[in-house]
């Protein structure tokens, strides 16, 4: 006999697939098919927005960029968040620790600013 | 409810197995890269385990410090040397169109 | 401004070094030539500051211990990057005039890496300290991936790649191992694994760990990309590969193996030992039909490895000590062998050994450095290399590692063959051209540097063994 939390993981996990089986079986019985094949069931959205191209299309070496910056800069809040949980134990020495971190980046910003790597067109 | 400190280093374990096996067996660089990531979060779960044990045997209900701290600097050592992979194999490719390993034959014995 | 401030001051000057240089070519796009004798200054002063004030005390926590164990690798780091940018210089002018700054900087960067090893005494600083001495290294290896010599493929690209998917690898594999090792010992202190036995799971970790080290080191077996690199990447950025981060790594490794690990040397001297001498043999043996020069010199740097692997296998204070002037004579005996080269290769488009023929003639200052440089390596008197070889394997001859000294002995008269079919290519009468080699002010201070290095120490090693001797004492009695 497993112990009790195992047991109630095991009836999520039937309840979770009898759900998503139950719709999609539901679905099949009381969808409404189409008569002949339409070309609007092709389209990308069957109603609504007409797609103005395809997906499959090279993406600008200039989103790699962008996405590299943010990468870097979104992963520095890593080191923020721990500080600014004990900030108040810190005090004032934590606060310019931080402040000088952040300091040293903002040169950074500031070179990928300045050599145009921010820069769109 | 617990789970026991060993199912998680098993699971780091098998994790970074796997990310091994496809190190070296995968041929498609960026799938290479993807795998030295998969390591890298297989040791960060370790880290985690190891804090969150010592933590238990002390009777402390949180982690330890020094498994989130090294976590911590892991997850950014790791975005860098991604971030730099990236742009290698851009290069790469620029060279060469083409990302895979088998490309890289212009240099040896 | 705290007190331990000052601990630091050496790294923080030559970061503030970096962001200057950074910063000021953001403002306005400067010359190559300006901000690399800026550098350099800023490198030679705080060298020379170090001989008068020497930073000493310890970091909170005990994370960082500075004091002449520290200093001396601090200093040799110093010594090395005043190279590297003064190598590079030239280069740097003619060949990537775009973007100077940022070549400048990684380099300091990673210098500060490199001299940051040393001193921690907690494995978050020397981890983070040997990442920031590594990931601007693959940077810098694709630095000129359009450059090239003439008819080659551009190989800038695929040897940075080389570096880098190993290095990756390595990263992973050493953070992987110390998670077990850490979580075993419970502290993220270095000598935090206090009992000498320890469960299978962290004596695992230390053999991942070890592995780790040993791609960064180029030790056999994780050799594999040092040839390749070397043979890719752009020459003056080889030289400074080719001793820095292999001095911050094996300087790494002792701090782990002998600060750290003391009490487990059971686990990780066999591997140790195995190591070395693999890569004795492995090293001089592929060296020997080696046609480019570069990838005879990374098969070389290889050997080399191994030889200052050995002293670290002795285990003890005078091994150290012989280790440390090994890894002196190494960064100055390198690094002038492949700025020759560089300079002979800017002149006659080609690393090969038949296209460096006849340098002797072309420039008998370059040949005769060359010549010098290549004896130094070989291992034979008085150049600083045979005092190195020498002391490294009577301090493992001490510790009773007849084995490893055997090997050593035997593969050093291998050696030979092929470090002389270097200086014969040099000597070698038809050259391709009679034209004399032109090298620049920079480059030719930098060959000067190391010529004076590699003559002073070999006539004079006392000086140098005396603060090894008092480096390794420090490190030994230290925290």
């Amino acid at each position: 006999m497993p112990s009790e939390p195992a047991t109630s993981l095991l009836i999520f996990l039937a309840v979770a697939q009898a759900t998503a089986a139950g719709m999609l079986v539901a679905a099949r019985l009381l969808r409404v098919r189409a008569r002949a094949p339409a070309r609007l069931k092709d389209t990308t959205y069957e109603c609504g927005e007409t797609a103005t191209g395809v997906t499959w299309v090279r993406f600008h070496a200039r989103y790699y960029v962008v996405a590299l910056f943010f990468v870097i800069f979104d992963l520095e809040a890593v080191f923020l968040l721990p500080w600014a949980l004990g900030a108040r134990d810190l005090g004032p020495g934590g606060f310019v620790a931080v402040a000088g971190f952040v300091g040293v980046l903002m040169l950074g910003w500031f070179w990928a600013l300045r050599k145009g790597s921010l820069r769109w067109q | 409810m617990s789970v026991p400190s060993e199912h998680l280093f098993v699971l780091a374990a098998v994790l970074f197995a796997i990310g091994a096996a496809g190190f070296f067996l995968r041929r498609n660089l960026i799938v290479v890269l993807m795998c030295v990531e998969l390591m890298l979060n297989a040791a960060n779960l370790s880290f985690l385990a190891a804090s969150r044990m010592h933590a238990l045997a002390a009777g402390s209900p949180g982690l330890s410090l020094e498994g989130p701290t090294f976590a911590i600097f892991v997850i950014v050592v790791a975005a860098i040397e991604a971030a730099v992979g990236l742009a290698l194999v851009i290069a790469l490719y620029r060279n060469r169109q083409t990302v895979s390993l088998d490309a890289l034959t212009d240099l040896k014995d | 401004m705290p007190p331990w401030i000052q601990v630091f001051a050496l790294e923080l000057a030559v970061t503030a070094t970096a962001l200057v240089v950074l910063v000021c070519d953001a403002l306005r796009p400067c010359r190559a030539r300006t901000l690399a004798w800026f550098s350099v200054a800023a490198l030679a002063t705080a060298l020379c500051t170090s001989f008068v004030v020497e930073p000493a005390g310890t970091a909170p926590h005990g994370v960082y211990a500075a004091g002449p164990w520290s200093l001396f690798f601090e200093r040799l780091f110093l010594a090395a990057g005043i190279l590297g940018v003064l190598g590079s210089l030239d280069w740097l002018e003619s060949r990537v005039a775009r973007r100077p700054a940022e070549y400048l900087f990684l380099m300091l960067m990673s210098l500060v890496g490199a001299m940051l090893l040393a001193g921690a005494r907690d494995w978050v600083l020397l981890v983070v300290a040997f990442e920031l001495m590594g990931i601007p290294l693959y940077v810098l290896a694709a630095y000129a991936k359009l450059d090239g010599p003439p008819g080659e493929p551009q190989l800038a690209a695929e040897a940075a790649l080389k570096l880098y998917v190993t290095g990756a690898a390595s990263t992973a594999l050493t953070l992987f191992g110390l998670a077990l090792v850490i979580g075993a010992g419970g502290s993220s202190s270095l000598a935090g694994l206090a009992s000498p036995d320890v469960a299978p799971l962290a004596s695992a970790g230390m053999l991942l760990v070890l592995a780790g080290f040993g791609f960064k080191l180029g030790a056999v077996p994780f050799h594999m990309w040092v040839p390749d690199t070397y043979q890719g990447a752009p020459t003056p950025f080889v030289a400074f590969l080719s001793v820095a981060p292999k001095a911050g790594g094996l300087v790494a490794l002792v701090v782990v193996l002998l600060h750290g690990w003391p009490r487990h040397h059971e686990l990780w001297a066999p591997a140790l030992g195995v190591i070395a001498a693999a890569s004795m043999v492995v090293g001089n043996l592929f060296a020997l039909p080696q046609r480019d020069a570069r990838r005879l010199l990374g098969y070389s740097g290889v050997a080399q490895m191994g030889y200052v692997l050995v002293a670290v296998c002795a285990r003890s204070e005078s091994g150290v000590a012989m280790a440390l002037f090994f890894l002196v004579s190494y960064v100055f005996t390198n690094f002038g062998v492949f700025l020759v080269l560089h300079a002979a290769a800017e002149n006659s488009g080609g690393h090969a050994l038949d296209q460096i023929t006849g340098l002797s003639r072309r420039s008998p200052w370059l040949g005769a450095a060359l010549l010098l440089f290549v004896l130094s390596l070989a291992g034979i008197p008085f150049a600083v290399g045979f005092w190195a070889k020498l002391f490294v394997l009577l301090a493992a001859f001490e510790a009773g590692l007849v084995g490893l000294v055997v090997t050593g002995v035997v593969l050093s008269v291998v050696a030979l063959f092929y470090y002389l079919s270097v200086a014969r290519s040099t000597f070698m009468a038809d050259g391709r051209s009679a034209e004399p080699v032109r090298a620049g002010l920079a480059l030719r201070a930098a060959i000067s540097l190391c010529l004076a290095a590699v003559l002073g120490l070999g006539l004079w090693p006392g000086p140098l063994l005396a603060q090894a001797r008092l480096a390794a004492a420090a490190f030994g009695g230290g925290p």
